[in-house]
């Protein structure tokens, strides 16, 4: 399952162009031009919101959680950068792991609760903190990031070749491989110039994700 | 030679003359636009925060990190008297990346923010309160407001050794996010790239070695986030405050080649580690099929 999050929507605008684009409506107009393509390719895909609405972050991320072996796609405009070119970012974590429990036990405080575990693999009963649900999959969604920033150079030249880590807020909360494409930029000529990028975007995904799924076997269908 | 054509070339002589005359003229009123813009800004900031001064201010080469391009930072040698208090320090380099840059292009902060607070704490923990400005007027994206925190972070992680991580408020509060996008809710780490160790060991030396590979071997990667020791330099540029003072050097030079913008690290807040805290607030996973279930 492919899960498609336009950024922004309702009264959040996100970035807007004195051309008039308007970051909410070019993402939506991206998300739906990607849905046919990845459809098309056999995909099945889900939009976060198909409409006008501003899903919260949490609700966004909630909704790609109840889905097995999903695959979130955070989508976004650009106020800055090169027109043109387009961006994938993961999320990226700095924090260091609590001590192992056995050290914890034998030095904290009775009163303290036992720390959570953050390993890469969870156990089949660990809990993790919402606010850090993404941190298993960081080294997929690099992985997946890597794979479709491959493809998106190859289409919208003056693109980085490989993606960027960066604490991205919408895809902390998400329990799946999980990166955020931004496009460059509202400040383009016209809206119609930004608008042409959704159909190459899509093929260029859907490629990526064909990449992705190949390396590794769990991949989205 | 005629009479006529000697009027003619009159003419034309006196024409060149006025048309140099008035050009040099709109060229000095151009420059007298451009620069009122500036001093405007610089008087109205210099009202709202008037620059901070400290009895223990010495002249330091303070390195400052302001863009230098669409997707990456220069650090800039900025002359600037520093003060010996740590806090005080922070806001000095603070107040003159936004009151201060070279240009209105290597701009990364707002011209109307405003530093409300700066705090730190016994850990280290640097506490920096901005006004409303700094969220409302930075531009929305994730690349631009990347770059609004790289600019800060960087600056304080080079100008004031001891201090080990920021979190960044506005206007007194903890926000989500920047401008829609940056997740501010946890604590950036201060402490310079050559110096930190991961050991996480969830992805964070895979997420950053590739990149820094990468950049060091000059790839085409020059856009991507990379953390190379040498664009981020791990011993503080500026002397610290016990330093002795250093040349004053008139105007600010670029220091290093540009530095293209480091992964952010972000630390996220260590809330009290109860699974029960909120059921909304957790997930369960059972491993062996992935499957996720809200609780």
């Amino acid at each position: 399952m492919v899960v498609l999050d336009p950024a922004h929507g309702g009264t959040d605008t996100g970035a807007r162009g004195e051309n008039g684009a308007v970051e909410k409506d070019i993402v939506l107009q991206f998300a739906r031009a990607m849905r046919a393509e990845l459809v098309r390719e056999g995909y099945r895909v889900v939009l976060t919101r198909d409409d006008d609405s501003n899903p919260s972050y949490d609700d966004r991320a909630a909704m790609a959680n109840s889905y097995r072996d999903a695959i979130f796609i955070n989508l976004h405009v650009s106020s800055t950068g090169t027109l043109g070119t387009a961006r994938v970012y993961f999320y990226q974590f700095w924090t260091p792991l609590p001590p192992p429990a056995a050290a914890v036990s034998s030095n904290a405080d009775k009163s303290t609760p036992p720390p959570i575990a953050l390993t890469s693999t969870p156990g089949p009963t660990s809990l993790i903190p919402w606010d850090q649900a993404q941190r298993p999959y960081v080294d997929m969604s690099h992985r997946l990031a890597d794979q479709l920033q491959a493809q998106l150079a190859t289409v919208f030249m003056g693109s980085p070749g490989i993606s960027v880590g960066v604490a991205e807020r919408g895809l902390r909360s998400v329990t799946a491989p999980a990166i955020s494409i931004e496009i460059s930029s509202v400040a383009a000529p016209n809206v119609a110039s930004l608008s042409s990028m959704a159909a190459p975007l899509g093929v260029a995904v859907g490629k990526g994700l064909q990449s992705f799924r190949s390396a590794n076997s769990a991949g989205p269908k | 030679m005629a009479r006529k054509w000697k009027v003619v070339i009159g003419i034309l002589v006196v024409a060149v003359v006025i048309g140099l005359v008035s050009f040099r003229d709109l060229w000095q009123r151009i420059q007298r636009l451009s620069q009122s813009q500036t001093v405007e800004e610089q008087a109205r900031r210099e009202v709202l925060a008037p620059p901070i001064t400290t009895p223990t201010d010495v002249m330091v080469n303070a390195k400052l990190f302001w863009s230098a391009g669409q997707d990456t930072l220069a650090p800039v040698d900025t002359p600037l008297p520093l003060s010996a208090d740590p806090v005080q320090r922070s806001k000095q380099v603070l107040h003159a990346l936004i009151a201060s840059p070279p240009s209105a292009e290597q701009r990364t902060l707002p011209a109307d923010v405003e530093i409300l607070g700066f705090y730190i704490l016994p850990d280290g923990t640097a506490v920096a309160d901005f006004s409303d400005a700094l969220a409302s007027e930075t531009p929305s994206g994730i690349l631009s407001e990347q770059q609004t925190i790289e600019s800060i972070v960087q600056t304080l992680e080079n100008n004031v050794p001891t201090l080990h991580r920021l979190k960044i408020l506005i206007h007194g509060q903890e926000v989500d996010t920047l401008a829609g996008h940056l997740d501010l809710t946890g604590f950036f780490d201060l402490t310079p790239p050559a110096q930190n160790s991961d050991s996480s060991g969830s992805g964070i030396s895979g997420t950053t070695s590739p990149n820094a590979a990468a950049s060091a071997a000059g790839t085409a990667a020059s856009n991507s986030s990379v953390t190379p020791a040498s664009a981020s330099p791990s011993a503080p540029a500026s002397a610290p405050s016990s330093a002795t003072p250093a040349p004053a050097t008139p105007g600010a030079s670029p220091a290093s080649p540009q530095t293209v913008l480091p992964p952010r690290r972000l630390y996220l807040p260590l809330r009290p580690p109860s699974p029960l805290r909120s059921n909304k607030n957790h997930c369960s996973f059972h491993s062996g099929s992935l499957t996720r279930n809200l609780i």
